[in-house]
């Protein structure tokens, strides 16, 4: 994107090259040393500019000097200005802002004040224009469909009276002109914009009439008779009714003034025209207007009983009283905006003319006073802020925004209090009480989540922990990122939230512990087992490990002899005994019901570590003697999965019970290959899965 | 001599222009241009002259330099004097001129020591 051009305006030198540098990075800067020099830059150049930064006491001619020259030629209205002075003096001010100057920077200048109200301004009216453009959309869009039904209509009238088909569009043209002339020359006709566009529109119905009137005479070259004259005077009324007679759009605005002209626009301002002989002002101003409008056209245009008249011919035959009697003020009217009629005359072109109509409008609108469209359209958005704000204070999230462009952080009122700074943060990589709160390098990770978008996947979010004012909890940030319509688009801003997850993400924590871990034992269960394993194996691949699986030999019968509780304490003193003779980096599981699983890191010699736990594990439950079988293997390579694990250490102790139980068992090669072993432990594997089940209840 | 030191002779806030202009190249560059700038000149002669409204602009251009630049004291002295002559009060401002002067030369030898001692 090109740069924005900034016109700098101050006599002194230094002042100048001041503001110059705090601005030179991001915009095209253009200096004149006092008013005159500015005048003559925006003169030749004038709408180029962004912006327009204007000192006020300056020798020739000063900031008021060339403010006033900037609403003469309505540059104001485009160009905005942002006065810098140290004038303090209210008047002074006050003055600068009736003339239309947008916001005042005073002198000492502060570089990020300058930069942030520059930035502001330009952006500011960026919108208005933007919004300018959305208003003249929809006013022509809505009035296309009633034009496109009006063209159509008085273009089968044009037809019919083999007229050029330029006729009906100049009238309404020069209606238009002269309307506009005469509310800005008079307060006798107070007419809104939207009035002065039904009028315009509705002027192209003035003849439908005609549709009524015989060829014959509707197209006869040479002079009417008296009688066909009659007749011809008919069309005016004939097209009267036939707008009265459109029950359902007979109220509608645009029928009433096409009613108002078709049936007035012969009548004379000194009573003497038809059909109803009215006179003067009980003429409605829309049939005055267009009676003249038509009037001046049909002079000037051909037709098939006579040749073009000159324009300024034209205009003179009208004012001598020649053509009829018309409303002096709208003689005038005429005369003034002679030039510009003449010109659109001969240089017209129908889209250009419907364009420029909706463009006076939506201009008109969004500069007067009163109900307009785009007072409400700023209302709206007002609303909508204020709708937001109001929101984002109840909420407990911190929502921010964050402007690439000028780099500043706007926080809600809620996540500024908890960071403790203002609502909206200029500089935040180097805002110290950020850093101070979120960690010194917070905005690093910060962009990196906006790098991690794309305008065509132009949201993120993720889970993570937050050290905010040195406690950590975790937050979720969900941010989406706005692009330019650049090539390649550049990031514009970001919005986002933070939302704490803390307590849930704690609750969820913590379920995910109780879903891994056997409720009677307080061991893990088998899938937290399995997931730890891995884990582990997976962070230190290098390390010794041996897996050992032991039952509790005769558990069944100690659960049928002394009942299910007893079954129960034996599997907690189990635990117990599991927990007291590993070592922290061991991991304890009861994998099924009186099954076990112990995975051992060892440094040296896995055998003394199995012997001792093997006797620790036996002894008395009150009467029970407690006995394991216990098989193990130790791993010789990382990439073996823990289902080979386990298999090669329940053939083990399979080997282990089938030689009489109370006793471990060390996995051999040769064990895998003994078939009476791997069909009884395949077996075992597949019906595990249901005796687990089983044996929850 | 610092540009610190520099301000601390000229009667100026070093920390304060440093906090709004941000830099300490930009400072200098400034502070370098000063001396260099006509409108203590024309001041003096349009004072001379009886050039009311020449006189009055020279002031004002004088007082808004300064305060941009942070010369706290000839910023005080030169705004007094820029009130008397916008009200077209020459003979007052005839009488503030002495006070402008002074912190005017203090100003400028400051920086001249400066620039001196930083060897530009």
């Amino acid at each position: 994107m090109a740069k924005e051009s900034i016109l700098i305006v101050d006599d002194s030198e230094m002042n100048r090259s001041i503001l110059t540098d705090m601005l030179i990075d991001e915009f095209d800067v253009t200096e004149a040393e006092d008013g005159e020099a500015a005048l003559t830059i925006l003169k030749e150049k004038g709408r180029k500019f962004s912006l327009v930064l204007l000192d006020i006491v300056m020798p020739k001619k000063d900031g008021f000097d060339v403010l006033a020259e900037m609403n003469r030629v309505h540059l104001i209205e485009e160009v905005p200005v942002i006065m810098v002075s140290a004038e303090r003096a209210s008047a002074q001010i006050e003055r600068a802002y009736e003339l239309g100057a947008t916001d005042f920077i005073m002198r000492p200048f502060d570089a990020s004040i300058v930069h942030r109200r520059v930035l502001n301004t330009i952006l500011l009216y960026a919108k208005q224009k933007k919004l300018l453009g959305i208003i003249e959309d929809q006013i022509y869009e809505k009035e296309e469909n009633s034009r496109l039904m009006v063209d159509i209509l008085s273009h089968i009238v044009e037809f019919r009276n083999g007229e050029s088909g330029l006729h009906i569009q100049h009238v309404r043209v020069i209606t238009e002109y002269l309307l506009r002339q005469l509310v800005k020359k008079t307060d006798r006709y107070p007419l809104t914009e939207e009035e002065i566009s039904v009028i315009a529109m509705a002027s192209a119905l003035h003849d439908i009439g005609k549709i009524g009137i015989d060829d014959k005479i509707l197209n006869k070259p040479g002079k009417l008779t008296a009688e066909e004259f009659a007749v011809m005077k008919t069309h005016s009324m004939i097209g009267a009714k036939m707008l009265e007679n459109l029950s359902v759009h007979a109220e509608h605005p645009i029928v009433r003034t096409a009613y108002e002209i078709c049936r007035w626009h012969h009548e004379r301002y000194d009573g003497r025209g038809y059909p109803d002989g009215l006179k003067g002002d009980d003429i409605p101003i829309s049939a005055q207007i267009v009676a003249l409008a038509d009037v001046y056209d049909a002079l000037t245009s051909e037709r098939v009983y006579k040749p073009p008249i000159p324009y300024e011919e034209a205009m003179r035959m009208i004012l001598s009283g020649q053509c009829g009697a018309f409303n002096p003020l709208l003689l005038e009217c005429l005369s003034d905006e002679f030039v510009r009629i003449r010109d659109m005359l001969v240089r017209d072109t129908n889209e250009k003319a419907a364009r420029h109509e909706i463009h006076n409008f939506a201009e008109a609108v969004l500069h007067s006073k009163g109900r307009s469209a785009s007072e409400r359209t700023l209302k709206l958005l007002d609303y909508e802020r204020m709708k937001f704000n109001f929101y984002a204070e109840l909420t407990e999230e911190i929502q921010f925004e964050y402007i690439v462009e000028g780099d500043i952080l706007r926080l809600s009122p809620w996540g500024a209090k908890k960071f403790g700074v203002e609502t909206e943060v200029f500089h935040p990589a180097e805002n110290e009480t950020l850093c101070a709160v979120l960690g010194k390098d917070w905005f690093a990770s910060f962009s990196e989540f906006f790098r991690k978008t794309t305008p065509g996947a132009p949201d993120f979010h993720i889970e993570c922990e937050v050290p905010i004012g040195g406690e950590r909890r975790w937050y979720k940030l969900i941010v989406r990122s706005f692009w330019s319509d650049d090539i390649p688009p550049r990031l514009v801003n970001a919005i986002g939230k933070l939302v704490d997850v803390h307590d849930m993400h704690t609750m969820v924590n913590e379920l995910k512990e109780l879903s891994i871990r056997d409720p009677l034992t307080g061991l893990m269960n088998r899938t937290g087992v399995q997931e730890g394993i891995e884990r582990k194996i997976g962070t230190f691949p290098a390390h010794k490990y041996a897996f050992a699986v032991l039952d509790i030999d005769f558990f069944k019968s100690a659960n049928d002899e002394y009942g299910h509780l007893f079954g129960d304490r034996v599997l907690s003193e189990m635990a117990e005994r599991l927990i007291h003779s590993t070592r922290a980096g061991d991991l304890c599981a009861r994998i099924g019901g009186d099954e076990f699983l112990i995975v051992f890191e060892y440094n040296t010699d896995i055998q003394p570590i199995i012997a001792r736990v093997f006797k620790a594990l036996c002894g008395k439950v009150d009467d029970f003697e407690l006995t394991v079988s216990m098989g193990v293997v130790e791993m010789t390579d990382a990439s073996e999965s823990y289902r080979d694990l386990f298999r090669k250490a329940d053939i083990a102790l399979y080997v282990s019970k089938r030689s009489g139980r109370a006793q471990y068992t060390f996995f051999d090669p040769a064990m895998a290959s003994d078939p009476s072993l791997t069909s009884m432990v395949a077996d075992r594997f597949e019906g595990e899965e249901g005796e687990e089940h089983h044996d929850k209840k | 001599m610092t540009i610190r030191e520099c301000y601390a002779a000229l009667g100026g806030d070093y920390d304060e222009v440093l906090g709004r202009l941000r830099s300490e190249r930009l400072v200098q560059k400034f502070v370098l241009k000063f001396p260099q700038d006509g409108s203590y000149e024309l001041l003096l002669t349009s004072l001379a002259a009886g050039n009311k409204e020449e006189a009055f602009r020279a002031a004002h251009t004088i007082k808004g330099m300064c305060q941009n630049l942070g010369f706290t004291a000839l910023a005080a002295t030169s705004s007094v004097l820029t009130e008397a002559l916008r009200g077209g009060d020459l003979a007052g401002g005839e009488a503030l001129l002495p006070p402008v002067k002074a912190d005017y030369e203090r100003t400028v030898a400051a920086i001249a020591a400066f620039k001196e001692s930083a060897g530009l």
